[in-house]
């Protein structure tokens, strides 16, 4: 026992793990081989938002007028259309139904949102009353350009049995601009989706 | 109790205040009075007669006058009561039945709102269905439906 050799004073003791070690580097040296996982998929993710920022700052300088990038914007909006998650009547159980496993409309990146700030797409699918206007109006007008609107079943489309009651909009395009109509009471959720379709097809037409 | 006592019981108390109780399928009678003692007539059903529950409200719109109506339950007799005034239809005002039975708030906004009848004492008497600053009473017989267009601008300039 006496003639073991002590251990050499420079090596770190083994409880301080990784992590520890990494919160005293400057950044230059976070990413090197020997860092931990976690910390180089972190530097990623962070180095990766401004590279593709100078990527498309660099190509849109030198396409000013945007004939390159307009067409890569406009594909890539029409495919991944974010509708507003919000129901008004039965047309909203066909809603929820056409995101379901059997329909699936995230396969087309149809993808429904909670907040009117994240979404480019408003379905109307129900009846809308005059007491209710307002709310449609004011989600509408949160939303950020470009967006886009389907009416979805007789009610939203024109007011549907209820077109002459005192209490019903008759048709919802009397209060913000509607792109596709969808008929049926209420449609099904084939409907509904090839009335997304359409409103892709209609995008890539105007080239917005 | 029987329709011809509570009629002995009201005239007795109330007098000229009660136009009639009449028999009624189904109730124990139809309380027809003036609605100058609505307030009192609110508090004997429920203090003295044990009418506890306000069924329902309802109002209708008859072209020379308006009619509100009223149905009470008791749970000691397990018996309904219709009371029912007659307004006029440039004033159709009453006293309220929320100081009496809180169950007639919404009842009584909806009144207000599809059938004009104004309801004094009301604390908190808006428009339930319709939206706010609407400038009609739908359900009245004098109601026209509206072009979208007129509804339209409306809506757009509150």
């Amino acid at each position: 026992m006496s003639g073991q050799t002590p251990l050499p004073a420079k090596v770190p003791p083994a409880s301080a793990g990784p992590s520890a070690a990494i919160a005293d580097m400057p950044l230059e040296v976070i990413g090197q081989p020997g860092v931990p996982f976690v910390e180089i998929e972190t530097l990623r993710a962070r180095e990766f938002i401004p590279a593709a920022k100078e990527a498309l700052t660099s190509l849109l300088k030198e396409q000013a007028n945007g004939k390159l990038i307009r067409p890569v914007f406009n594909w890539a909006g029409r495919n991944s259309l974010f509708p507003l998650h919000w129901g008004l009547a039965c047309c909203a159980i066909e809603f929820a139904a056409a995101f379901g496993a059997r329909w699936d409309a995230e396969r087309f990146g149809v993808v429904p949102r909670s907040s009117p700030r994240q979404c480019d797409l408003l379905i109307v699918n129900g009846t809308v009353t005059w007491k209710v206007a307002h709310k449609l109006i004011a989600l509408y007008e949160q939303m950020p350009e470009p967006k886009w609107a389907i009416a979805m079943g007789n009610c939203a489309t024109g007011g549907g049995p209820f077109r002459t009651a005192y209490s019903v909009v008759p048709g919802v395009d009397k209060l913000i601009p509607v792109d596709v109509y969808i008929a049926g009471c209420p449609p099904r959720p084939e409907n509904l989706l090839d009335g997304i379709l359409r409103l892709e097809q209609l995008i890539k037409e105007r080239g917005a | 109790m029987k329709t011809n006592e509570l009629a002995a019981r009201l005239t007795s108390k109330f007098g000229e205040g009660i136009l009639g109780v009449d028999e009624f399928p189904g109730l124990l009678g139809r309380v027809r009075f003036d609605a100058a003692i609505a307030s009192k007539l609110f508090h004997t059903f429920r203090d003295d007669l044990g009418f506890a529950h306000l069924t329902m409200v309802g109002a209708i719109d008859w072209i020379d006058h308006r009619e509100v109506f009223y149905t009470l339950w008791s749970d000691a007799d397990r018996v309904y009561v219709m009371l029912s005034a007659n307004l006029p239809s440039d004033a159709p005002t009453i006293a309220s039945a929320v100081p009496v039975w809180p169950s007639a708030n919404a009842h009584e906004r909806e009144a207000w709102d599809l059938v004009g009848i104004r309801f004094e004492g009301h604390p908190d008497l808006r428009r339930i269905f319709m939206p706010e600053g609407y400038a009609y009473h739908p359900l009245l017989r004098s109601f026209k439906i509206h072009e979208p267009e007129d509804l339209e601008v409306k809506v757009r300039s509150e």
